[in-house]
């Protein structure tokens, strides 16, 4: 008898684990008129909450929770997340479903260009007189349906170092030094006269990467899936081998820790891209180090840089505040300027950043006292979102990584890159064709 | 002892019941996986964005795919496994070296080490730092403008800093040092344990005899260790060929230089991770599954060999 029982137990023991992993009970669906009390929001950091809780927190009706799921985007992480969320978003009780999240330039197509992102003019959110086209553009599907908002535009400046560019220019009045770099001729003759100076043009050979890759004519991969070389790819290629080999840059990366440095006091770099969340947020030792003695302009070519996408997931079952947070962040002239006036952004509403750009009080400190809004708001006329394809993260951190190597001397030869970077893209992204 | 058949309580069937949480555990979270592992590699499935493809049966046409080979004349799994044994041996095979060496010095009972308890634990503490972090660690401390650059040129040694994780042997040669690192401790105290378990008799009498100190070695406690030698080696090999986060981190993921210090468990990162390719990534796993059978059955066989 005591044997039956302690099987019957241990049996019990067993289940008990196994029945704690699976189930999970249906909610009731909030009756029509009545929305959930829960707002989820995805995003990879804290920048977009920070904003949220500053000035739209307060306008969330009472009784309704947001609730923010962080997942750092490296490795992928934040977009495995989310992927799993919205394509369990159907079957995902209403307090679970997602209601709002956050995606970036290099892969926002994926998720426009899918049905799990709703139509958001359908949600009352319609006004876009305001707005950079290419924010919109950047958020439509192939057939114009608009799933999402920007609350940022992100045109990308050249940023230049005013003392090197006394030095090397004669002048660091951004007017002349924009005149003396708006050709791609004009930067490298200014790379020579920089590197005779004992200057680097660029801290990494990635830096002037984005200018050639936004402004490209045709998509990484064609019709076909094959995968593509835009002429501004291989032109990019071509000046980054020669700049390293000239040594008018350096072969670390984007963030690399050898490219952050040469922005503090003993740097001895000229120019960066960048656009305001780049030079406001990312240039630390620059801020620590060497606070005003920057200034920017417009470079050689126009293009942007990342950017944060607001977008509108499938099935929410809070369509109202959506709505509302998007028209906020887009059309409410006064949160607008305080993004601008506190939270160092260039926003995506036109008329305010007109506004402060003829405001002659309007200054950043970092760029010893110049109006970057100014600059900006003439960049961000010239942006274009164009022949982007759901691959180009892949693509631009791939050929990046990979192609250092041939410039560090640690691949022999310009094929054994290639060979790298096709098969990096094959285990990532299967169902595009390599050469 | 005569009258053991008088009784015939059996024991047993307790033993039975008391393993039996252990085999329905081991039945729904590690054979049925692997055997979903194994069926999944015969099917095309993987997403591209948010669009699911497949899954379709394809055959043997992943194991086909992961076999041939590449432009440059070599198969990748190949090489991956190469690089993989190449950093496991590398760094194992000082492990083991100093790993019993430290074992003999704690144990011997002529030495009588004092401290012994905070020694153990200070060589067991890297294996309790996340391997990640302290992958990290190193990836700061040997950059070009790290720590190692800067005091190499501050002794005068270097003249333009040296960056090591994209050379070969010195980014190879660091995911080993790591590995050494991290799981010396361990083995050390694996060994303590094997020693400790031989009868102390034979040691003191092989002392009555007048035996040397390398002599007691080679004749008594390397042969009484042999088992737990060769669990320890067994565990290490696989272990080391499921390297991962060391070198994931290390090289960022991409195993630079050249895919040098790419492992097969990074080739299976890479499908799963973006693509969440099932196929390819279960084909993988079968691959690494039957590459492991055949090594360890091969070293215990030859290990174990009775002379």
């Amino acid at each position: 008898m005591k044997k039956t029982i302690s099987i019957v137990l241990v049996l019990l023991l067993v289940l008990s684990v196994l029945t704690a992993c699976g189930g999970g009970n249906e909610d009731p669906a909030p009756a029509p008129g009545e929305e959930g009390k829960v707002f989820n929001i995805y995003a990879w950091n804290e920048e977009f909450k920070g904003f949220f809780d500053k000035y739209y927190a307060d306008k969330i009706p009472e009784g309704v929770e947001v609730k923010w799921t962080i997942v750092p985007s490296d490795n992928g992480a934040y977009q495995a997340a989310l992927d799993e969320a919205l394509l369990n978003q159907d079957a995902a009780d209403a307090d679970s479903k997602v209601d709002m999240f956050l995606a970036e330039a290099d892969y926002i197509l994926k998720y426009t260009n899918s049905a799990a992102t709703q139509d958001i003019e359908a949600l009352g959110v319609t006004d876009f007189s305001n707005t950079y086209a290419y924010t919109v553009e950047a958020a439509s599907d192939a057939e114009g349906v608009v799933k999402g908002v920007s609350f940022q535009c992100c045109p990308s400046a050249l940023i230049y170092r005013r003392s090197i560019a006394k030095d090397v220019l004669g002048t660091d009045d951004p007017a002349e030094v924009q005149a003396a770099l708006d050709s791609w001729e004009k930067f490298d003759a200014v790379a020579a006269a920089a590197k005779d100076k004992g200057y680097l043009m660029t801290a990494s050979y990635a830096e002037t990467y984005r200018v050639f890759s936004n402004n490209v004519t045709t998509p990484w991969v064609d019709a076909d899936n094959n995968l593509q070389f835009d002429k501004n790819i291989e032109i990019w290629m071509e000046q980054a081998e020669r700049y390293v080999k000239n040594g008018y840059t350096l072969t670390e990366g984007i963030w690399d820790a050898g490219k952050n440095a040469e922005m503090g006091k003993d740097g001895k770099a000229m120019c960066f891209f960048g656009p305001a969340w780049y030079f406001n947020f990312c240039m630390g030792p620059a801020h620590d180090e060497a606070m005003g003695d920057w200034a920017i302009c417009q470079g050689p070519a126009a293009h942007f840089w990342g950017g944060t996408w607001l977008l509108a997931p499938a099935g929410s079952d809070n369509p109202t505040i959506l709505a509302d947070i998007m028209n906020t962040f887009i059309n409410d002239e006064e949160v607008c300027e305080a993004l601008i006036r506190n939270e160092s952004q260039f926003t995506n509403n036109q008329k305010v950043n007109e506004k402060v750009a003829n405001d002659e009080t309007y200054a950043s400190e970092f760029l010893g006292g110049q109006n970057d809004v100014a600059i900006f708001a003439e960049l961000a006329k010239n942006i274009k979102f164009q022949n982007q394809t759901i691959y180009d993260q892949y693509m631009n951190e791939g050929l990046q990584t990979y192609f250092v190597e041939y410039l560090k001397g640690s691949v022999a030869s310009i094929e054994q890159v290639m060979n790298n970077f096709y098969t990096y893209i094959n285990e990532k992204a299967p169902s595009v064709v390599t050469p | 002892m005569d009258n053991k058949k008088k009784k015939s309580i059996s024991y047993a069937k307790w033993g039975y019941i008391f393993i039996i949480p252990f085999f329905v555990v081991y039945f729904i979270f590690a054979l049925y996986p692997t055997l979903l592992t194994v069926y999944n590699s015969f099917f095309e499935n993987y997403r591209e964005g948010l669009v699911q493809v497949g899954p379709n049966f394809v055959g043997l046409q992943n194991y086909i795919d992961l076999l041939t080979p590449g432009k440059d004349g070599t198969i990748g799994i190949v090489r991956y496994f190469g690089n993989t044994m190449i950093m496991w041996i590398i760094g194992s095979v000082p492990q083991f070296v100093f790993a019993l060496l430290l074992a003999l010095v704690f144990t011997s009972a002529r030495l009588k080490i004092k401290g012994q308890g905070v020694m153990k634990s200070v060589i067991y503490m890297p294996n309790m730092i996340m391997a990640a972090a302290f992958s990290m660690l190193f990836f700061s401390v040997f950059s070009t403008v790290g720590p190692a650059n800067q005091i190499l040129a501050a002794m005068g040694i270097l003249d333009k800093p040296i960056d090591f994780i994209s050379i070969k042997t010195s980014a190879r040669g660091l995911v080993a040092f790591m590995n050494f690192l991290m799981w010396f401790g361990n083995t050390t105290i694996m060994l303590i344990a094997g020693i400790q378990g031989i009868d102390e008799s034979l040691f003191e009498s092989a002392r009555i005899d007048g035996a040397k100190s390398t002599r007691v070695f080679f004749d008594i406690t390397l042969p009484l260790l042999r088992p737990i030698l060769i669990y320890v080696f067994i565990t290490s090999m696989i272990g080391g060929l499921r390297m991962f986060d060391v070198p994931q981190v290390l090289s960022k993921g991409i195993g630079m230089p050249d895919r040098s210090t790419f492992t097969v468990v990074m080739l299976l990162n890479n499908y799963l991770g973006g693509s969440k390719n099932y196929g390819m990534a279960g084909a993988v796993s079968v691959l690494l599954f039957i590459v492991t059978a055949i090594l360890s059955i091969f070293v215990f066989k030859y290990l174990n060999k009775k002379e």
